[in-house]
C-alpha cells in the first residue's frame, strides 16, 4: 500500500469515473427508457422525464449513451484481449525462436507497427461490411503490433536477469521459464499499457462509427451519435455535446488510470516524460 | 573521430556512393513489399466478403443469371490469385480500371481530382504542426519545469487526447455558426466566394492539432537532452548569445528525432483526413475512399488504399533522404 501514496489524484478521479461508467453501461440502457425505441417527441431538452433530452427521432439520449458506453467498453476490452494474446505470443517468439522465424516475425511486426493503424482498420472494416464483428477484427489486426514490440523489449531485458539465468542453469526448459519466470513480470506493465490502448481502441471504434462504417444503426455508439449531432449542431447543439463529453471524459480517465498504474508498476520510468 | 575519418578515406568514391544509396534502396524495397502486402490483404478481404463488383454493378434487382453473366463479362469468374496478379500488373502501370458504381468513371480520373486537395490539406497541416510544435517544444525545454513549460505540456496532452471528430464540430459551431466568421463546410468549385484557405482553415487546424502536440512533446524531450550536453556549456562560456545558442547550435542537434516523427505523423494526417474530409464535406481522397467503401466500389477501394499507402511510404522515404543531409552522424552510421 505504501506505493499508492505517490499516485496523483487524477488517478483516483479516473478510477472513480471508470467504475461509474461500468455501472452506467450495465444498468443505463434499460433503466428508464429503451435505447432503440421512439419514446417521445424529437429534440426535447433535458427534463425530469428524459434526463439528457431526446434525439432526432425521439429516442432517450441517456439510454443511448449508456448503450454506447456498453458497446465501446466491450469492443475496447475484447480487442485488447485479442491484441495482448497475439502480442505475447509474437513478442516471446521473436526473442526465443531461432533466427529463421524470429527475424521475419520482427520485420513483419515493425512493418505493421509503422503503418497507419486506422487506414488498415478502415479498409478491413470497409470490405468485410460494417458492424461490431468486423470492427473487432479490424481493430485487433491493427492493435497487436504495439503490444508485441513492448513484450519483445521487456522479455529481451528480463531474459538476461539473474533469476532467469539461475533458473536456466537449474535446468528449466524454455516454456517453463517463460510461464513461471518471465510472464509474471509482464502483467503489471501490460495492464498499464492496456488501459491506454483501450482508450485508443475506443477512439478508433468511434472514428469508424463516425465515418458510418463502424457500429450500424439501430445499435447506437458514441461515434455515430457525434455524427448525428454534427448534422444537427445548428438547431440542437446538446445532441452533439453529450456524446463528445462522454467520449472525451472516458479517454481522459483511461489515460490517467494507465499513467497512474505505470507509475505504480515502474516508478523510475514515470519521471522520463 | 579519427577512427571514422580513417575509414572514410579508405573507401573509394564509388564505395561511398554505394554506402549512401544502399539503405535507401533497401527502404524502397521494404516500402514496395509493404504496399504489396497491404493490397493483398485488401484484395483477399474483398474476396472473402459476401458479394462482389458484379453484384454491385448488376444492381439490386438483377437475377442470379444476370449476375453470373456480368461476372463472366468482367472476368470475375476466374480464380482470385490470377486476378490479383493481373491487378498488380495493372497497378504498376497506374491503371486501376473504372468504378463499378454510378457513372463508372475511370478510377484514375476520380483520384486525380481528389488527391491534390488532400495533399494540400495534409501539407498545410504538417507545416503548421511542425512550425508551432518545434517552436513550443523549444520554449518548453528552455523554460523546463517553469509555468510556460507546464502550460504547454497540459495543452499538448489535450491535443493528443481530443479526437478530431469532436474538435471539428465544436470549432465549426463556434467560428461558423455562432461568430459567423468561417464557412460551415467546403464549397464546390465555382461556389467559393473567397480563396481556398478561407475554407481550409478549420480542417487544417483540426488536422494539425494532434501532430502538433506530439511534435511539441518530442521537441521538448529532445531539446532538454541537448541542453544538457557539454558543448552548450562551452558555447555559453564562449559568450554565444542565448537566441543564437537555441536557434542555431542546439536546434540542429535537437531536430533529428522530430524530423523522423514528422514522417510518421504524416500517416496520422492521412487517416485524419478521412474524418476531417467526411465531416467538412471536402472532396479529397478520404471522402472518396469512404464513399467507395459504403458503395462497395472495389476498384476504387483498392486504388485508394494503394495510393494512401504509397504516399505514406514516399514521405517516410523522403525523410530518410533528408536526415543524412542534416546530420553527418547519420551519414557515418549508414554502412
Amino acid at each position: 500500500m505504501k506505493k499508492l501514496k505517490g499516485v496523483s489524484p487524477l488517478f483516483w478521479f479516473g478510477a472513480g469515473y471508470l467504475v461509474l461508467l461500468v455501472v452506467f453501461a450495465i444498468f443505463g440502457p434499460t433503466m428508464r427508457h429503451p435505447f432503440d425505441e421512439q419514446v417521445s417527441k424529437p429534440f426535447l431538452t433535458p427534463s425530469s422525464e428524459f434526463w439528457l433530452g431526446t434525439d432526432e427521432i425521439g429516442r432517450d439520449i441517456f439510454a443511448r449513451l449508456a448503450y454506447g458506453a456498453r458497446i465501446s467498453l466491450v469492443i475496447g476490452i475484447v480487442v485488447q484481449m485479442i491484441a495482448v494474446t497475439i502480442g505475447i505470443i509474437v513478442g516471446i517468439t521473436s526473442v526465443y525462436a531461432n533466427k529463421w522465424i524470429s527475424i521475419p516475425v520482427q520485420r513483419f511486426t515493425d512493418g505493421m507497427f509503422a503503418f497507419p493503424d486506422l487506414l488498415l482498420a478502415i479498409m478491413i472494416v470497409g470490405v468485410f461490411q460494417m458492424g461490431v464483428g468486423p470492427v473487432v477484427i479490424g481493430l485487433s489486426v491493427t492493435a497487436w503490433p504495439a503490444i508485441a514490440r513492448l513484450v519483445k523489449n521487456q522479455v529481451a531485458t528480463l531474459k538476461d536477469r539473474e533469476f532467469v539465468v539461475a533458473a536456466k542453469a537449474m535446468g528449466a526448459n524454455t516454456p517453463y521459464l517463460v510461464v513461471k519466470h518471465i510472464l509474471p513480470h509482464l502483467w503489471g506493465v501490460l495492464l498499464a499499457v492496456m488501459m491506454v490502448d483501450v482508450a485508443a481502441t475506443i477512439l478508433a471504434e468511434s472514428t469508424l462509427s463516425f465515418l458510418g462504417i463502424g457500429v450500424q444503426p439501430p445499435e447506437p455508439s458514441w461515434g455515430q451519435m457525434i455524427q448525428v449531432g454534427n448534422l444537427n449542431k445548428n438547431s440542437y447543439p446538446l445532441l452533439l455535446l453529450w456524446p463528445c463529453l462522454m467520449l472525451s471524459l472516458t479517454i481522459f480517465a483511461l489515460n490517467f488510470v494507465g499513467d497512474g498504474l505505470r507509475a505504480i508498476v515502474d516508478p523510475k520510468k514515470n519521471q522520463a516524460i | 573521430m579519427t577512427e571514422s575519418a580513417k575509414t572514410n578515406s579508405q573507401i573509394s568514391a564509388g564505395g561511398r556512393f554505394f554506402r549512401f544509396v544502399r539503405p535507401l534502396v533497401l527502404r524502397l524495397l521494404y516500402g514496395l513489399v509493404s504496399l504489396i502486402f497491404i493490397s493483398f490483404i485488401t484484395f483477399v478481404a474483398d474476396e472473402v466478403a459476401p458479394g462482389d463488383a458484379a453484384t454491385v454493378r448488376a444492381g439490386e434487382k438483377a437475377t442470379v443469371a444476370q449476375i453470373e453473366l456480368m461476372r463472366h463479362e468482367m472476368g470475375l469468374d476466374r480464380p482470385w490469385p490470377i486476378r490479383y496478379v493481373e491487378f498488380l500488373g495493372n497497378a504498376a502501370k497506374f491503371d486501376f480500371g473504372n468504378s463499378v458504381v454510378g457513372t463508372q468513371q475511370p478510377v484514375n480520373k476520380q483520384l486525380g481530382q481528389a488527391l491534390p486537395i488532400t495533399m494540400k490539406i495534409a501539407l498545410l497541416a504538417i507545416l503548421l504542426a511542425a512550425i508551432v510544435g518545434i517552436f513550443l517544444g523549444t520554449v518548453s525545454a528552455v523554460y523546463e519545469n517553469k509555468l510556460a513549460d507546464r502550460g504547454i505540456l497540459s495543452l499538448s496532452t489535450l491535443g493528443v487526447t481530443i479526437p478530431n471528430y469532436v474538435l471539428l464540430p465544436i470549432l465549426v459551431y463556434i467560428f461558423a455558426l455562432q461568430l459567423n466568421q468561417l464557412p460551415t463546410s467546403w464549397a464546390p468549385d465555382g461556389q467559393r466566394i473567397a480563396p481556398d484557405i478561407y475554407y481550409l482553415l478549420i480542417p487544417v487546424v483540426v488536422l494539425a492539432l494532434r501532430p502538433m502536440a506530439t511534435l511539441t512533446r518530442l521537441m521538448r524531450a529532445s531539446m532538454v537532452d541537448t541542453l544538457k550536453q557539454e558543448f552548450v556549456r562551452l558555447s555559453v562560456a564562449k559568450g554565444v548569445p542565448r537566441w543564437r545558442l537555441y536557434s542555431v547550435h542546439c536546434f540542429r542537434n535537437a531536430i533529428i528525432p522530430v524530423l523522423t516523427a514528422i514522417g510518421t505523423s504524416f500517416g496520422y494526417l492521412l487517416t485524419g483526413s478521412f474524418v476531417v474530409e467526411s465531416a467538412y464535406l471536402i472532396p479529397g481522397i478520404g471522402k472518396v475512399a469512404i464513399e467507395a467503401i459504403t458503395q462497395r466500389d472495389t476498384p476504387m477501394i483498392l486504388a485508394s488504399t494503394l495510393v494512401t499507402g504509397a504516399l505514406f511510404v514516399i514521405v517516410n522515404l523522403l525523410v530518410d533522404l533528408v536526415l543524412p543531409l542534416i546530420d553527418p552522424r547519420i551519414r557515418e552510421s549508414q554502412v
